[in-house]
């Protein structure tokens, strides 16, 4: 070894410690220069913590200013998922097994495995409590806070406001009902300014989803500063909350009370009537009852049996409600039939009818038509070539107002079978009238899930049966089709709120309206407008004024003619004096069921004078429209006309007094159909 | 350096002459050079400690940073103390303080140790905590430079053996506590003092082969806790699954580090830091409590600082006036820079994590006190090669 091997050894030692600091200094350059503004975003978002506050949502009125949906608090029980995760396995379990001893009143159901579950979920924000249950008893929310020590700090209650109805389950098809989003709503609303979280909660149904936007309103954000461990130090800043706003809806909550009594009472009724021998019997399940306004199209009263309760949702449904709601033999409560029943309208449809005949030349109102009783389709051969008035009846000599107030059924099958043969003429003046009047299509109305009917031509039929021959086996439209529906039969099917709105039309002298269940949109409990809701015309329906005339006599003489001949006198007599009400009986036949029973009404007014409201009556399974179903209507009417008669609306939606009764229909021996 | 053989000097001879009459007087060779990198060292380390412990948010908390400097001030007297004691007189006592430290570490893995964070490397004395591995260092780096210095570097195979066993006895009892950061830290000085105390060439190529082949056997054996394991390999798959913590540590920290960009977010403004984002800020990654709040240019600072460091303990090596002063300040230097490297590397993600703290920033007395007994040791080198 020489004399300089340690100085080089040592020298070896330098040049690695060069190299070592040369890394160093290399690595540290990358990061602080090179890398730096990814690091400081990162760094950035360590740091702050954006925490939304929902709004308070919007209260919902009637058109009086009577709250129908307002908001209350509820205190929810909640646990800190922190706090929880710091405690050892046994403490864990201790704590959550005498939780749930205290919170077992309030949820039967609830188990110590089913609130790990929540916790783990990520469902919810970690930086935010994990709600466990709501709607927790103000006693059991102050033992709670009370004893927080108990439960290491780890269960806290938060009040917050959830959906509170005064009226119980009155209207709850028009306001439906808010519930946790899903993800499919929460997909389509990620980019929304509204801020929408995973759990929020949404309107699923009613005015609630369709007036979403203003009745949300504006969530606050809270950005907080925090520690490694999540714990806050401070704030950053905070944008409160804007409350969403209020929603007047047409809707009268008197009106709407006396509807569903009416309608349920009745649907009650109608199980009880006998049958003749060889009918089905009454089952009378449900049905609907829409009540419109004349002038502006606004939505008076929308009654749907059954109903629900929309307070089930407020504090989450379980899975036992669920089912009651929605298995066999509930008869889908949550299917709002006004707007989503779809039905054949029977002899109401005589309306479209009278004016297809009428704008295509093929009847004057003063054309008089012999009813024998039946009638015998011309050219016809094979299958059903007769076809009779209800009960065979013949009515001799008929116009068109006399037709209607009959319901001579002859009458108009001849319209039918003369469309048809004169259809190189003509074209389908039938066709032509119901969509003018606005079926096949959707009213328009601001609630979701409405079906738009159907008005079938020859070459729709014809297309049906071309695309899908296994299920539509018939295609060639015949003379007899033509004549089934011009009594509102067959293939022609309209939903309650189609009905009602024709005849809108009619009683206001031609205008098409698109039927409006809000008035306006005001800031949360002030008079500061934010938004309202005229009328919609839709289209000018023309009517000769002979023609209105002939029409509008024909509608009285159902209800109030001076010789009991219309179909539903005796239901209407004894209606509040000076007041007339006009209207049309239906009864939709359908295969393997009771009939379905119609009625649509026009008033109450003063003779002479054009009639306010138009209220559209359908029971499902319930036999003659005149028996069934117009005692819906002259109830709801009655009231209307005779304030004195009237009951208030007490707290969850109870009258304060019954509902007169109408007279018996069969006992007046009334022409039926 | 080989047949020069400097007479002892003695304390004794220079308590008679006047300080600095002497012109070979040990306090006019002081290395201010080195004593003025300490100084700023120790209080950046003392402020960045404040700043990593103080809290987010009123009352600050200054208990941490006040110890610190208490450390560092009893440390300028060890270093004192380390310094105006002949260096020369350390190898008699070399034997004593070497069976001493090897006594405290076998205690120390005794039930009379205190364990924290799995390892058991503490004696609690009242207050105050003695780590017996952070003196352990000290007296390694002394009996590994008096034995080799003995030998002459006429090192065979017997001899090689003695001073890896030297090495290795105390390396085994850390390993027990177990305290791995420690371990290679010996294992560093270890080098230093075999390559700089002449062992042949071909047997430093033996044992840096065996050396490895052990290192890759222990990896894949099960002779390392998982978390050693995981700290030890974290850095090699960053971004990957898996080892949280480790990673998250990393993460953490590197974050902390880039998001101080060039000038820094400035001093208790940086929000890692602030918001003890980083585990263990303030002992093991105060690393990065001065990068995100001083930036590139105080963290470039400090590390230039640390360089400085580094090479007047280097050139104090080849100043030595006998190989055994030589052989400590190599084992001062090995220590230091494996400390330095590893412990920024770490904070950085360009070495695995361990347990090592940064000299004279990391909170910590054994740590601080061991650092500046040591350096003293260099400055008493330093001064003395003339005497």
């Amino acid at each position: 070894m020489t004399n300089d091997t340690p100085r080089l050894r040592i020298g070896i030692i330098g040049i690695v410690a060069v190299s070592l600091f040369g890394a160093l200094f290399a690595r540290l350059w990358y990061l602080q220069v090179l890398a730096s503004p990814e690091y400081q975003l990162q760094a950035t978002a360590n740091q702050q913590r954006v925490i939304i506050e929902p709004a308070p949502r919007g209260r919902i009125l009637d058109r009086n200013g009577v709250v129908l949906v307002d908001n209350r608090l509820s205190y929810v029980a909640t646990l800190d998922r922190q706090r929880l995760a710091a405690l050892e396995d046994a403490e864990r379990t201790d704590l959550l097994t005498r939780l749930v001893a205290e919170l077992v009143p309030v949820e039967a159901t609830l188990t110590v495995d089913e609130l790990e579950a929540r916790v783990a979920s990520d469902r919810f924000s970690p930086y935010t409590p994990v709600p466990v249950v709501e709607d927790v008893p103000e006693s059991l929310a102050i033992y709670l806070t009370e004893h927080r020590a108990d439960f290491a700090d780890v269960v806290q209650v938060d009040a917050r406001a959830i959906r509170s109805y005064p009226f119980g389950r009155t209207a709850s098809h028009v306001l439906g009902y808010v519930g946790a989003i899903n993800d499919e709503e929460f997909a389509s609303r990620r980019d929304s300014p509204d801020r929408y979280q995973l759990t929020d909660e949404i309107g699923k149904s009613g005015v609630e989803r369709t007036f979403e936007e203003d009745l949300r309103g504006t969530p606050g954000t809270r950005v907080l500063e925090v520690d490694r461990a999540g714990n806050t130090v401070s704030e950053l800043s905070y944008t409160p909350p804007v409350p969403g706003h209020d929603l007047h809806l047409s809707v009268d909550v008197t009106i709407q009370a006396i509807a569903e009594q009416a309608l349920e009472e009745e649907l009650l009724n109608a199980r009880e009537r006998r049958v003749s021998r060889g009918n089905d019997p009454n089952v009378a399940p449900a049905g609907s009852v829409v009540v419109e306004s004349t002038t502006d199209g606004s939505i008076v009263a929308m009654a749907s049996y059954p109903d629900f309760d929309p307070s089930t949702f407020t504090d989450g449904i379980d899975q036992t409600e669920w089912t009651a709601l929605t298995g066999e033999g509930s008869y889908a409560p949550f299917t709002n039939r006004a707007i989503a029943g779809q039905y054949a309208p029977g002899s109401t449809f005589k309306l479209i009818t009278a004016y297809a005949a009428l704008s295509s030349g093929l009847r004057a109102p003063a054309d008089v038509f012999h009813d024998v009783g039946s009638y015998r389709i011309p050219n016809c051969s094979g299958g059903t070539c007769i076809k009779y008035n209800a009960g065979r009846t013949p009515y001799g000599n008929v116009d068109l107002a006399e037709a209607i107030t009959v319901s001579s059924d002859a009458y108009f099958y001849e319209i039918g079978a003369r469309a048809w043969f004169e259809r190189d003429r003509v074209g389908d003046p039938i066709q032509a009238a119901a969509e003018l009047f606005g079926m096949g299509a959707d009213t328009g109305i601001a609630l979701s899930n409405e079906l738009s009917g159907r008005v079938m031509t020859p070459e729709e039929y014809a297309a049906r049966h071309e695309a899908d021959p296994e299920i539509f086996t018939d295609g060639e439209w015949q003379a007899g089709d033509n004549v089934n529906i011009s009594i509102g039969q067959g293939e022609m099917l309209t939903t309650p709120m189609q009905l009602a709105n024709a005849y809108v039309a009619l009683a206001n002298g031609g205008t098409l309206l698109s039927p409006n269940i809000a008035l306006r949109v005001t800031e949360a409990g002030s008079d500061v407008l934010v938004r309202s809701y005229e009328a919609r015309v839709i289209r000018s329906v023309p009517f000769d004024p002979t023609w209105h005339e002939a029409l509008m006599r024909g509608f009285a003489g159902v209800t109030g003619s001076e010789e009991p001949r219309g179909t539903a006198y005796t239901t209407f007599s004894g209606f509040p004096e000076g007041f007339v009400v006009s209207g049309k009986t239906g009864t939709a036949q359908v295969a393997g069921k009771a009939d379905t029973a119609v009625f649509v009404g026009m008033g109450p007014a003063p003779a002479g004078q054009p009639p306010p409201y138009v209220a559209a009556a359908f029971l499902e399974e319930s036999g003659f429209g005149g028996v069934a179903a117009a005692p819906v209507v002259r109830r709801i009417f009655a009231p209307i006309a005779d304030p004195s008669i009237r009951p208030t609306v007490g707290p969850g939606g109870v009258l304060s007094e019954p509902l007169a009764e109408s007279a018996d229909p069969l006992a007046g021996g009334d022409v039926l159909d | 350096m080989v047949g020069i053989t400097a007479p002892r000097s003695g304390l004794a001879r220079h308590t008679a002459s006047r300080l600095g009459a002497n012109p070979a007087s040990p306090w006019r060779h002081l290395d201010l050079v080195l004593v003025g990198c300490i100084g700023a060292i120790s209080a950046i380390g003392t402020l960045m400690v404040y700043s990593a412990t103080r809290g987010p948010v009123e009352p600050f908390d200054s208990s941490f940073a006040k110890r610190q400097a208490l450390f560092v001030l009893i440390g300028f007297c060890v270093l004192l103390a380390a310094a105006g004691i002949d260096y020369r007189r350390f190898r008699d006592f070399a034997p004593v303080l070497y069976g001493g430290c090897c006594l405290l570490l076998a205690l120390v893995v005794s039930p009379m140790g205190s364990e924290r964070k799995g390892t058991q490397a503490w004696f609690q004395l009242g207050p105050f905590q003695l780590q017996p591995s952070e003196i352990t260092k000290l007296a390694v780096i002394i009996g590994l430079a008096a034995l080799a210095s003995h030998f002459r570097e006429e090192i065979d195979a017997r001899r090689l053996g003695a001073l890896l066993v030297l090495v290795a006895v105390p390396l085994g009892l850390i390993m027990l506590q177990p305290d791995l950061g420690t371990a290679l830290v010996l294992v560093a000085v270890g080098a230093g003092g075999l390559v700089v105390g002449g062992v042949q060439v071909k047997h430093l190529v033996a044992i840096a082969a065996v050396g490895l082949l052990f290192t890759g056997f222990v990896l894949n054996s099960d002779m390392l806790e998982d978390y050693q394991r995981d700290r030890l390999t974290v850095f090699l798959n960053q971004g990957g699954e898996g080892q949280r913590d480790e990673a998250y540590n990393l993460e953490q920290s590197k974050i902390a580090i880039g998001a101080g960009g060039t000038f820094g977010r400035g001093l208790f403004e940086g929000s890692q830091t602030r918001l003890d984002n980083v585990p263990e800020q303030h002992t093991d990654f105060i690393f990065t409590a001065v990068g995100e709040e001083l930036g590139f240019v105080g963290a470039a600072t400090l590390l230039a600082l640390f360089a400085i460091v580094i090479w007047r303990v280097w050139r104090t090596a080849q100043l030595a006036r006998d190989d055994f002063g030589t052989l400590v300040c190599v084992g001062v230097l090995c220590m230091l820079l494996f400390q330095i490297f590893e412990n920024v590397g770490m904070t950085m993600g360009i070495m695995p994590i361990t347990g090592i703290p940064l000299p004279l920033v990391s909170y910590g007395g054994s740590s601080t006190l061991a650092t500046f007994a040591a350096l003293g040791l260099v400055l008493n080198v330093h001064a003395r090669r003339f005497s």
